[in-house]
């Protein structure tokens, strides 16, 4: 079986983010780029996967950036992946979600796959569509927010977590899946896995490559995307050390009280 | 884009508070544009929705009491919606952003070829163009994004982010044909697991617990006492959820609920940033934490550094006696 995981690039969540004021940019330099949380836990699904079904199953990372971050990919590997895919190019640029998936779902036929396991959210652009529109432009089933998965004779049966409890479905291979993160925490690289990443291959495709034409980047978007610094923080809060615990509610009440809330 | 569309998520007759925010906002944007507002409610429940939702400003409320929309997964809705879509023409679709309504957008978007706006708290039109205002990355940076005016646009609306205003003069309930559509993915089982859950998006107090409560006991003798003390609801992070304390249906953050109560209360969390921004749009924001350096002290309004097991059942006392 041949299962593709996508993984984004995205800035450290844990790192400090500042927004260039002439450029309204985030400022990237001084903010490790890693693979962004969510993507961890899909290619954690994908390698268990691989070790349950066995045989000649492989497992490929793909990955839509810039080629200058190409090693942040190399932890996917040392967890465990075969191979990574990359789709670079300059065109690219500016691509919002429309776009980005429609790229995404080109490189994704030429690769090919049976099962596509993708993360359910990003931590930069946070939208959530990427899954959904990947479906339907790549003509695949669309199970999200999936916690267990089980393969037999092609039949993908899952259990997908809701708002309120779970659901099970089952569908047919070629799929594509969204994991929740209940699906189990990703591994951590071991070193005989750090020292064989660096050995495998991590191929490059182009827009050329994957036959895009002009529906690409900026351009073909259809969103016009402005960011910018915040408003100003609320004011900052009140740090207090009571004297002993009665004195702690009675700072939260008055508190309260002066804001009117009880 | 001339016209608004709403779509009406609703579970066995019952919808979210979201939506009447997402009704009174799309008359607004409507009006702006010079265009019709139209919901469309879907499944065995929509009539009873509809009876729910009459008294907002909307011109057209579109029904389909297709029983297709609670035994399959999504496939039927967007179908419908895509219907609706193209029906009206170019439009601006809103969609609560929630778990569903993302993979809705998501899936819309291909078929409409539509741009999208993700989390929106603000929606701006000048001359005809749509502007979206979202908060992003935990609240470090705020993105307008444009809708192309001449395409198809949906924006995933932030629940808690509008306001809900009644009014109009009745919307007419026009009830279309079930259409003869297949599906593949038929919902084996469904289980309901929390029952809080829309109490805790719709809460005017949340008062949340973590990892620094340790166990599930105390979410029921201490929390729930204090939660009930301001007429709240219990939530709790993924901590303790993945503890198993709570179900995951009270989790709050990125991976679960949004919530923005006009006073949020937690106890015993560092405030992770994807706890943060499921919670930071809270009216007041109070942390009980035994270490004054959390993370959370960097961005409640205020922080009582100590033990939360002696300060909960005091505070309890004092805000039941304020009550009374
Ligand atoms: C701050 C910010 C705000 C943005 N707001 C918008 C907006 O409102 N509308 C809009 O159209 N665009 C927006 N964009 C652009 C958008 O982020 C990109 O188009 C992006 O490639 C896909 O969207 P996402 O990050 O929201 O992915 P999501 O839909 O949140 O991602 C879900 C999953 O899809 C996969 N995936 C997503 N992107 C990639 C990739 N490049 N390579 C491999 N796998 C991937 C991952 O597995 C991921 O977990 C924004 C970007 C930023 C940085
Ligand atoms: C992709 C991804 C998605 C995620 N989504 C979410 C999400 O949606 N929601 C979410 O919450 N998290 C989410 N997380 C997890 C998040 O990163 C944190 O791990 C989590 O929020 C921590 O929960 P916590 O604050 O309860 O626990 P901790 O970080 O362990 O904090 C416990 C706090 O309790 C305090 N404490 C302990 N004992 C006491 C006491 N007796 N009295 C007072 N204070 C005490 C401690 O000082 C500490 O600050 C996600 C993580 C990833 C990778």
């Amino acid at each position: 079986m041949k299962i593709v995981v996508t993984v984004k690039l995205v800035p450290d969540p844990n790192g400090v983010k500042n927004i260039d004021p002439a450029t309204k940019r985030l400022v990237r330099a001084g903010v490790e780029t890693v693979i962004n949380p969510y993507d961890e836990y899909a290619l954690e699904a994908a390698l268990q996967l691989k070790e349950r079904v066995g045989g000649d199953s492989t497992v490929t990372v793909f990955c839509m950036s810039p080629e200058s971050l190409k090693e942040s990919l190399r932890k996917a590997l040392a967890m465990g992946a075969d191979g990574a895919v990359m789709l670079s190019d300059a065109a690219l640029e500016g691509s919002d979600v429309w776009a980005s998936a429609h790229a995404m779902s080109l490189a994704l036929k030429r690769i090919g796959f049976d099962l596509l396991v993708v993360g359910g959210l990003t931590d930069d652009g946070s939208t959530g569509a990427v899954p959904g529109a990947l479906a339907e432009f790549l003509g695949v089933p669309c199970l999200t927010n999936v916690r267990k998965i089980d393969i037999a004779d092609g039949k993908v049966r899952v259990e997908r977590e809701t708002d309120g409890g779970y659901q099970e479905v089952t569908g047919a291979l070629p799929m594509l899946v969204t994991t929740a993160l209940t699906i189990g925490e990703p591994r951590y690289p071991s070193l005989k896995g750090i020292m064989g990443a660096k050995k495998k291959p991590i191929e490059m495709l182009s827009v050329a490559d994957i036959g895009a034409g002009d529906a690409v980047g900026a351009a073909a978007s259809k969103t016009e995307l402005l960011s910018f610094a915040p408003p100003p923080a609320r004011g900052a809060g009140k740090i207090v050390t009571p004297e002993d615990p009665a004195a702690g509610a009675a700072t939260i009440l008055a508190f309260l009280q002066e804001k009117k809330l009880v | 884009m001339k016209n608004v569309i709403v779509y009406v998520e609703q579970k066995k007759g019952a919808t979210r508070k979201v939506t009447f925010e997402m009704l009174s906002e799309a008359r607004k944007i409507a009006d702006a544009l010079g265009g019709r507002a139209v919901a469309v409610v879907l499944g065995s429940g929509a009539a009873q929705v509809a009876e729910q939702i009459k008294g907002y400003p909307v011109d057209a409320i579109q029904l389909v009491e297709d029983p297709a929309v609670e035994q399959f997964l999504l496939d039927p809705i967007v179908h419908y919606v895509e219907l609706a879509a193209k029906n009206v023409g170019p439009s601006l679709i809103l969609i609560p952003n929630t778990l569903s309504g993302r993979d809705l957008a998501g899936r819309l978007l291909a078929r409409l070829n539509a741009g999208v706006a993700a989390d929106v708290t603000e929606i701006v039109v000048t001359n005809g163009r749509v502007e979206c205002v979202s908060p992003k990355l935990g609240g470090a940076l705020v993105t307008h994004c444009v809708l192309r005016a001449g395409d198809y646009g949906i924006a995933t609306i932030r629940p808690g982010a509008f306001t809900a205003a009644p009014g109009g003069s009745g919307a007419q309930i026009e009830r279309h044909d079930v259409s003869n559509a297949t599906y593949a993915l038929a919902i084996e089982r469904d289980v309901e697991e929390g029952s809080g859950e829309m109490a805790l998006e719709e809460a005017p107090v949340v008062i949340a617990g973590g990892r620094g409560m340790g166990g599930a006991e105390p979410f029921t003798s201490m929390l729930k006492p204090l939660a009930d003390a301001f007429g709240g609801a219990v939530g709790a992070s993924r901590a303790a959820a993945d503890a198993g304390w709570v179900s995951y249906s009270l989790q709050i953050g990125q991976t679960g609920k949004t919530v923005s109560p006009p006073l949020y209360i937690a106890v015993g969390i560092s405030g992770a940033i994807q706890h943060k921004v499921g919670m930071r749009a809270s009216g007041t924001i109070v942390a009980i934490n035994k270490d004054a350096s959390a993370p959370i002290a960097e961005f409640a309004d205020l922080t009582v550094v100590g033990d939360a097991f002696a300060i909960v059942p005091e505070l309890t006392k004092l805000v039941t006696a304020a009550k009374q």
